[in-house]
C-alpha cells in the first residue's frame, strides 16, 4: 500500500525487533498475528524466557524446530512455513496457560481432585526422589499393560545434573530413571524420535512425566487433537517452582566449591537445596534462593506449581520425608491410580496447608513478574501484538535474534 | 611467526605505551564512537577480500603490507587487535598478520571494546596521524593454511577437523568427520573468554587436545579465526585452518554436489536396490543433494517429485509428448496411497505446470529415473538444476518470437543463459537459489519484479537491449526488484548473469546470515553500491537505458492471438496447472499435426500452442482436449494459481489443488448467477500452501497463504488473506486478515468481488480499487464475510 496510507495504521508493534534484514523492507504488509519461528525466537528464546518445555518442538507440523544439543533450546532446523503453531502452544508466548488449565479442568477434571500421601512398595521406594510413587505407579501400569512406555528423565553420562529424555519400557528402566533431576529434558519434543528408536508396535500408549510447563504443552496439544499428543495416554506433573539452566547450575555449584561430578542427588525442598554424594554425605546445603540466578528465568512467569493440566501431580511438599504428595485430578488419572493400587501405600488426605501456601506464593510471584495480565477467564490465545504490547519496554521484551543462529533453509519450490 | 595470545583489558591498560592497538571496526565507528587511546584503524572490510573465493578471503600480500604501512605499523610491533564483534574480526586481523609473517607479538583484546569499557577503559576521538612505514608482507612458509587435499587427509584421520559454526549449521551440513565447537561456546555471557580450565574441558570433551593436529573451518573463514587465536593462547601448537572453508568444500567438485556425477550415481541404483539402497549407501543427506538434479523427496517416503525444466517455457511437441508419456506411465501412486484413485479430482498419472514454466510430476521412484532420463535425453530434456541452489529455469515471454509487439525475441538469450549454467559445478551451489527472467515484449509477462535478476526491453542510442532489475522475490521478506538503471545488449546478458552470480557467491555467503537471498544483498548494499560492485565484476562498461519499453502488465495468454506471421496462437487455460499426462500428450500430438510442432508453458501455469495456420485453427479448437482446457474459461478458473501444497509437499499446511479447482468451478457458477461473469475477464486467486509463497500470492488479486487458526475450543486449517497485487504498478498485496478458516475463503472471495463490482469507478481495476479503499474497510469486509469475529487486530485505528 502507498506509504502515506501506511502511517495511518495503528500503533501496533511491527514485526521483529531488529537484526534481520527482512524487516527493513515494507513492500508487503504482514497479516496481524502472523508468526514465524523467528518471532518466537525473539520473544522467548533470545529474551531468555524459554523454559525448555519443548511444546513448540512438538507443535511444529513441518518438524522445523529441533533441539540445540548444547543449549537444549529450540532451534530452527528446516524451513519455517509461518503457521504460528509453535507460538500458539508456547506457554511463554501464545498459550495462556492459566486459561488452558481452567478449560482442561472443566472438561476433564474430577469434581473434587483427590490428594494422597503415598509411597511405593519395594524397589521404587528406594529409587525414587521422595516416596518413589511415580516410579512405582508407572512400573505397575507397564506391567499391567496399561501403558507401553513412559517418557521420563535420566542423568546424562558425561554431564552430571543434566537431564536427558528417556523412554522407559520396563521396570528396570524406571528404577534407573527414578529421582529428580533439576534441569529440563525437552522430552515432549522427542517423543517421535524416542519411539522411532524403540519397538513398541503401532499406536503405543505412553505416560509423559515432566514439569508443569511440559504438561501444559502436552495437554494443549491433546485438547486440539494434534497428532504429537496421540501417544500420550497419561500425564504426570512434577510440582515445581523452578527448573535450572544446566550451565548456570553447574557453575553455581562449582563456585560453592563442590564438584558436580560427586553429586549423587540434589534435592530442593522447604526452600533449601541440598546435595549429597553416593555415600550419602552432605556436600551442600544452602538457601535455594542463592541459586536464583541459575534458574530458568522463564520459570518466574509460571504460576502452575501444582501442574494443573496433568492427570496426576506429584511433589514432596506437605507430606513426611519418604512420602510423595499426590494429586489425582482426572478420571484418566484416577483409573491409572486405582490400577496401580497394589504397588502403592496411599492415604487420602486433605490438601496439605504447606502445598496451598507454596502454590499461593508461586502464583503471587508469577503475577508480580508476568508483564501480561494473569487471567484464567481470558482467551487461551495471546496474539503477537498483545504480547508485544505487554512485554515491550520491560526487561522481558523481545531481543533481536542472532541471524547466524537462525539459519534459512531451502524450500520446496 | 608468533602464536597469537589473548590479553585482558587491564593488561592492555598497563601496557598501552608499548603496544600498537589496531581497531578493526569501520572507519565511521572508529571515528564517531571513539576508540582506545592511541589505536590506529584498519577496517576489516579492507583486509578481508570477499571476492577471493578460491584463494580464500585473505588479501594479497601487497595489499596487506600497504594497509599496515599506511597505519604506521612496523613488522616487529606488538599488536593488540580490538573490535566490537566479540573478537571475530580482530582475530581475523591477527591471523592475517600471522600468515603474512608479522614478527612482533600478536594479541587479541579479550571481550573487545565492551570489556574495555566495562573495566573502566577510556575512549577518545583523537585520531593519531601515523607516519607510514615500509612494511613488507610475504606468505610465510609455515603459514598454517591448508587446502582441500589436506582437509581430505585430515578427514582420513591425520588430524581433527573442527567446525567452528553453530550446532544448527553443523546439523545442516558439515565436512564428514568434523567435530563441532562453536566459536561462541568459548565465550562466557559477557563475551569474554571462559576460564582456561573450562575451555580445556570443553575442548577435551570433543577430543581436541593440545597434542593433536587440528584443522579449523567455518563458512567464510571468519569465525575460525577466533578459535585459531584462542587455541594459540591455550598453547595448542599444531593448528591450521582451511581458508576455503565449507564454501569451498561444497563448491569444489565433490561428487555429492556435482550434478553430473550425482545423476550418474542415482541412475546406477535403478537395478541395484532403488531408494533403499541409495539411502543406505549415500545417507539420508542425499535427498538434499538430489534437488540439484530435479528430484525432490515428497512427503511420502521413497517417492519423488520430478521437475523438468523448459527454458523460456518452450517445448517441442516431441518433448511434450515424452513428458506426457512419462507422467502417464510413471507418475502413478502405489496401491497403498490409493493407486488410480489417489486423487479424487485428478485421478492418477497427472502433471503440474508451474509458475516458472517447469513441469512437475509426482510419485517418481528412484528405480524409474534411469529410464525416464534416457527417454528425456533422446529428446533433449533436462531436469538438472531445476531445483536446489542454482540458476533456476529461466523464465521468458511465452509469446517470444510470435508477439507482433515485441522488441527483442528473447529465445536465444534464454537459451544461452540456460546453457551457460547447466551442469556447471561452479554455479551449481550458489548461496541460495537464483531466479532469472527475460521479457522481450512490452507487457512484462515474465514478471520482472519477483526475480532475483530480470531483463525487460529498453533502448540505448537506438540499440535494442534490456533494462536490468535485481533483488526481487516473494517468500518471506518479499521485495520488488530494484531498477539498476543499467542497459545491456542481448549479447551481454550471459556475461551479466555470470557477474551477478559471482558477486552473489562472494557476498552471499559473506553475510553469514539466514537471509542470503540476492534481494537482501541489494537491500543491504543499496542499489547504487550494488551497481558499482557489479560493475567491478563485469568486463564491459555499464550504460544507462535511454528509454524503457515496458508499458503494461499481462498476466496470462489465454485466448486466441494473432502472431507476427499471421498465424495464430491459442492460449489454453489449465486451472491450477494440473492435467493428465495423457492429455498433455494429446496436446503435443495436436501441436505437431496442426501447429508448428511446439508448445509453450506460461508463468501462470497455462499452455500456449503457437503456429496454427487459419485453416487448421478450427479443427484444433474442436479437439476435445482443447475444449476441456478451453480458451474461454470462467473468470475464476482463468485466474486460479496454486502451489503443490499439502498433498505432496513436506511443508504445505493446506491442501491446494483439489480445493482450488472446486472453488474455481463453484465461483464461476456463482459469477454467472450474479451476472458478473462477463464483466470480469479473470479474477486472480492464488493459493499457496504455506508462506514459502510458491503460488506467488503476493501478485494476485486475492492472495491466500496456508495457516492454522485456533480458538479456545477448536483448531483447524486456515488461510491468510491479502488483496490487490498489481505488477503493472509494482505493487504486491498487503496481508489484511490472518487465519481465516479455510472453508470460509470462498465467501470472502465472493464478498470482495461483489464489493468491487458495486463500488468501482469507471475503468478502475480491482487492484486500484483496493488501493482506494482503506485497509481497515477491507479488513472489515474480509472478516465479516468470513464470519470470524471482526478482525481482532488492525481494525481499531484510523
Ligand atoms: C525441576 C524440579 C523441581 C521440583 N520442585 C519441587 C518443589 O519445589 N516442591 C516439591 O514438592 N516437589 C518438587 N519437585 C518434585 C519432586 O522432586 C519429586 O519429583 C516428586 O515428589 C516425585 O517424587 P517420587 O519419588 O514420587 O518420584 P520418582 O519415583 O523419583 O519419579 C520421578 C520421575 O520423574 C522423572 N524425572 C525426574 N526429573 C525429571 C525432569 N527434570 N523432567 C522430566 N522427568 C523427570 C524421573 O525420571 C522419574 O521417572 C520438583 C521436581 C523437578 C524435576
Ligand atoms: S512452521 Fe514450525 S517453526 Fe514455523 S511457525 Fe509453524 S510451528 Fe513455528
Ligand atoms: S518455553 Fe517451551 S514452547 Fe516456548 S520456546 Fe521454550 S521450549 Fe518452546
Ligand atoms: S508454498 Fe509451501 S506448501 Fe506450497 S509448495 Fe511451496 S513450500 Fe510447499
Amino acid at each position: 500500500m502507498p506509504a502515506d496510507d501506511r502511517s495511518a495504521t495503528p500503533a501496533v508493534p511491527t514485526k521483529g525487533v531488529g537484526g534481520d534484514p527482512r524487516e527493513s523492507n515494507d513492500d508487503v504488509e504482514e497479516a496481524p498475528g502472523k508468526i514465524w519461528f523467528r518471532d518466537l525466537d525473539e520473544a522467548v528464546i533470545e529474551a531468555d524466557r524459554c523454559v525448555q518445555c519443548a511444546s513448540c518442538v512438538a507443535a511444529c507440523p513441518s518438524d522445523s524446530i529441533g533441539i540445540d544439543a548444547e543449549e537444549k533450546r529450540p532451534t530452527l532446523v528446516r524451513m519455517c512455513t509461518g503457521c504460528s503453531r509453535c507460538w500458539d502452544f508456547c506457554p511463554r508466548s501464545g498459550l495462556r496457560y492459566e486459561r488452558l488449565i481452567q478449560l482442561a479442568g472443566e472438561e476433564r477434571g474430577l469434581e473434587e481432585p483427590e490428594t494422597y500421601a503415598a509411597r511405593a512398595t519395594g524397589g521404587p521406594a528406594e529409587a525414587g526422589q521422595d516416596g518413589g510413587v511415580v516410579t512405582g505407579l508407572l512400573a505397575a501400569l507397564l506391567e499391567a499393560g496399561e501403558i507401553d512406555g513412559a517418557v521420563v528423565a535420566r542423568e546424562s553420562d558425561e554431564q552430571p545434573l543434566r537431564a536427558d529424555a528417556f523412554l522407559a519400557t520396563s521396570r528396570e528402566d524406571l528404577l534407573e530413571a527414578g529421582g529428580s533431576i533439576y534441569t529440563q529434558t525437552m522430552g515432549l519434543g522427542q517423543i517421535e524420535d524416542l519411539l522411532a528408536d524403540a519397538d513398541l508396535g503401532a499406536e503405543p500408549d505412553l505416560a509423559l512425566v515432566g514439569t508443569p510447563c511440559t504438561i501444559q504443552g502436552a495437554t494443549a496439544l491433546g485438547r486440539y487433537g494434534h497428532e504429537p499428543a496421540d501417544p500420550i495416554a497419561l500425564t504426570v506433573a512434577l510440582m515445581c517452582t523452578r527448573s535450572f539452566e544446566y550451565d548456570r547450575l553447574r557453575s553455581r555449584i562449582e563456585s560453592l566449591g563442590v564438584d558436580p561430578e560427586r553429586i549423587e542427588s540434589l534435592d530442593v525442598g522447604g526452600g533449601v537445596l541440598t546435595a549429597v554424594d553416593d555415600a550419602g554425605e552432605l556436600l551442600l546445603e544452602t538457601d535455594v534462593e542463592s541459586f536464583d540466578a541459575a534458574g530458568l528465568r522463564g520459570c518466574d512467569e509460571c504460576a502452575d506449581f501444582v501442574g494443573g493440566g496433568a492427570d496426576v501431580s506429584v511433589g514432596s511438599v506437605g507430606t513426611d520425608e519418604g512420602y510423595t504428595t499426590v494429586v489425582v485430578r482426572t478420571n484418566n488419572g484416577r483409573s491409572a491410580w486405582n490400577r496401580a493400587e497394589d504397588a502403592l501405600e496411599a492415604t487420602e488426605i486433605e490438601r496439605p496447608e504447606p502445598l496451598e501456601r507454596l502454590a499461593e506464593w508461586n502464583r503471587r510471584r508469577a503475577e508480580s513478574v508476568l508483564p501480561r495480565g494473569f487471567d484464567p477467564d481470558a482467551e487461551v490465545g495471546i496474539t503477537y501484538e498483545d504480547h508485544r504490547r505487554a512485554y515491550d519496554g520491560t526487561d522481558r521484551e523481545p531481543q533481536p535474534l542472532n541471524p547466524a543462529r537462525v539459519h534459512q533453509y531451502e524450500e520446496w519450490c | 611467526m608468533s602464536d597469537p595470545t589473548v590479553v585482558s583489558p587491564s593488561w592492555l591498560e598497563a601496557h598501552c605505551e608499548s603496544v600498537t592497538v589496531v581497531d578493526v571496526r569501520s572507519r565511521r565507528d572508529y571515528e564517531d564512537l571513539g576508540h582506545v587511546p592511541g589505536a590506529v584503524n584498519v577496517p576489516a572490510a579492507e583486509f578481508r577480500d570477499p571476492s577471493r573465493v578460491a584463494a580464500g578471503k585473505l588479501p594479497s600480500a601487497d595489499d596487506f603490507a600497504a594497509l599496515l604501512s599506511e597505519a604506521g605499523i612496523d613488522p616487529d610491533d606488538s599488536i593488540v587487535a580490538v573490535c566490537d564483534e566479540q573478537g571475530v574480526n580482530a582475530a581475523r586481523f591477527l591471523l592475517t598478520a600471522a600468515v603474512y609473517g608479522h614478527d612482533g607479538r600478536l594479541s587479541l583484546l579479550d571481550g573487545g571494546l565492551a570489556a574495555w569499557l566495562e573495566d573502566g577503559g577510556d575512549l577518545t576521538d583523537e585520531t593519531p596521524d601515523p607516519t607510514p612505514t615500509s612494511y613488507e608482507a610475504e606468505l610465510t612458509d609455515d603459514a598454517p593454511l591448508v587446502d582441500r587435499q589436506a582437509v581430505e587427509a585430515a578427514v582420513e584421520g591425520d588430524a581433527i577437523v573442527v567446525d567452528t559454526r553453530t550446532p544448527a549449521e553443523y546439523d545442516q551440513s558439515h565436512i564428514p568427520g568434523a567435530v563441532q565447537v562453536g566459536w561462541e561456546d568459548l565465550l562466557d555471557e559477557s563475551g569474554r573468554l571462559r576460564p582456561e580450565d573450562e575451555l580445556e574441558e570443553l575442548l577435551a570433551a570433543k577430543g581436541i587436545r593440545p597434542e593433536e593436529r587440528i584443522v579449523l573451518y567455518c563458512n567464510t573463514a571468519r569465525r575460525l579465526s577466533h578459535t585459531y587465536v584462542v587455541l594459540g593462547d591455550l598453547g595448542y601448537e599444531d593448528v591450521a585452518f582451511y581458508e576455503g572453508s565449507l564454501t569451498d568444500w561444497v563448491r569444489s567438485e565433490a561428487a555429492e554436489w556435482n550434478p553430473v556425477e550425482l545423476e550418474a550415481r542415482v541412475r546406477s541404483y535403478a537395478d541395484a536396490g532403488g531408494f533403499e539402497a541409495m539411502i543406505e549407501e549415500l545417507g539420508e543427506d542425499v535427498t538434499n543433494h538430489l534437488k540439484l538434479i530435479g528430484l525432490y523427496h515428497q512427503k511420502q517416503e521413497g517417492y519423488f517429485m520430478l521437475r523438468t525444466r523448459a527454458p523460456g517455457g518452450i517445448l517441442t511437441a516431441e518433448q511434450a509428448s515424452v513428458i506426457g508419456e512419462v507422467a502417464d506411465e510413471f507418475a502413478r501412486a502405489p496401491e497403498e496411497y490409493g493407486g488410480p484413485d489417489q486423487n479424487p479430482v485428478f485421478g492418477d498419472g497427472y502433471l503440474d505446470l508451474t509458475t516458472r514454466q517447469d513441469v512437475q510430476m509426482h510419485w517418481i521412484r528412484i528405480r524409474d529415473v534411469d529410464e525416464i532420463w534416457s527417454r528425456y535425453e533422446a529428446v533433449g530434456l533436462e531436469t538438472m538444476q531445476a531445483c536446489g541452489n542454482s540458476v533456476r529455469n529461466v523464465v521468458g515471454c511465452p509469446a517470444a518470437g510470435i508477439d507482433p509487439n515485441e522488441t527483442v525475441d528473447v529465445r536465444p538469450v534464454v537459451e544461452r543463459v540456460s546453457e551457460r549454467f547447466l551442469g556447471d559445478p561452479h554455479y551449481a551451489n550458489l548461496p541460495r537459489k537464483f531466479k532469472i527472467s527475460v521479457t522481450g515484449c512490452h507487457e512484462n509477462c515474465a514478471r520482472a519484479q519477483i526475480q532475483d535478476l530480470a531483463f525487460t526491453p529498453a533502448i540505448r542510442d537506438g540499440r535494442d537491449g534490456f533494462a536490468v532489475r535485481a533483488g526481487g522475490g516473494l517468500s518471506d521478506g518479499p521485495r520488488v526488484a530494484s531498477d539498476l538503471e543499467l542497459f545491456v545488449e542481448p549479447d551481454r546478458v550471459e556475461e551479466l548473469v555470470e557477474a551477478v552470480a559471482d558477486l552473489y557467491v562472494d557476498y552471499g555467503s559473506y553475510l553469514d546470515t539466514a537471509v542470503n537471498r540476492l534481494r537482501f544483498l541489494v537491500e543491504e548494499l543499496g542499489v547504487e553500491r550494488f551497481r558499482e560492485e557489479l560493475a567491478s565484476y563485469a568486463d564491459f562498461e555499464f550504460e544507462t537505458p535511454d528509454e524503457v519499453l515496458t508499458t503494461d502488465y499481462r498476466d496470462d495468454h489465454v485466448g486466441v492471438h494473432e502472431q507476427t506471421d499471421g498465424r495464430s496462437s491459442v492460449g489454453l487455460n489449465v486451472p491450477t496447472g494440473r492435467m493428465g499426462g495423457d492429455e498433455f500428450r494429446e496436446l503435443a500430438r495436436l501441436a505437431d499435426e496442426l501447429g508448428g510442432g511446439e508448445l509453450r508453458l506460461t508463468p501462470n501455469q497455462n499452455l500456449l500452442v503457437p503456429h496454427l495456420a487459419d485453416e487448421r485453427l478450427e479443427s484444433f479448437l474442436e479437439a476435445s482436449v482443447v475444449d476441456r482446457y478451453g480458451p474461454d474459461p470462467g473468470p475464476f478458473s482463468r485466474g486460479i494459481v496454486t502451489c503443490t501444497g499439502r498433498e505432496f509437499c513436506n511443508y504445505g499446511i493446506v491442501e491446494t489443488k483439489n480445493r482450488a479447482i472446486r472453488w474455481a468451478r463453484d465461483l464461476d457458477e456463482w459469477s454467472e448467477a450474479v451476472g458478473i461473469a462477463d464483466e470480469r475477464e479473470a479474477v486472480r486467486v492464488h493459493l499457496s500452501g504455506c508462506s514459502a509463497s510458491c503460488a506467488q500470492p503476493q501478485i494476485a488479486d486475492v492472495g491466500l497463504r496456508g495457516e492454522v487458526y485456533r480458538d479456545d475450543y477448536e483448531s483447524g486449517r486456515a488461510a491468510d488473506v491479502g488483496l490487490g497485487g498489481d505488477l503493472g504498478n509494482d505493487e504486491f498485496i498487503d496481508w489484511l486478515v490472518g487465519k481465516v478458516p479455510i472453508d470460509d475463503v470462498p465467501a470472502v472471495v465472493r464478498a470482495v468481488t461483489l464489493a468491487y463490482e458495486t463500488d468501482r469507478d469507471e475503468g478502475e481495476t480491482f487492484a486500484e480499487w483496493t488501493r482506494r479503499r482503506s485497509d481497515v474497510e477491507l479488513r472489515n469486509l474480509v472478516s465479516e464475510a468470513a464470519g470470524t469475529k471482526p478482525a481482532a487486530i488492525g481494525t481499531e485505528a484510523s
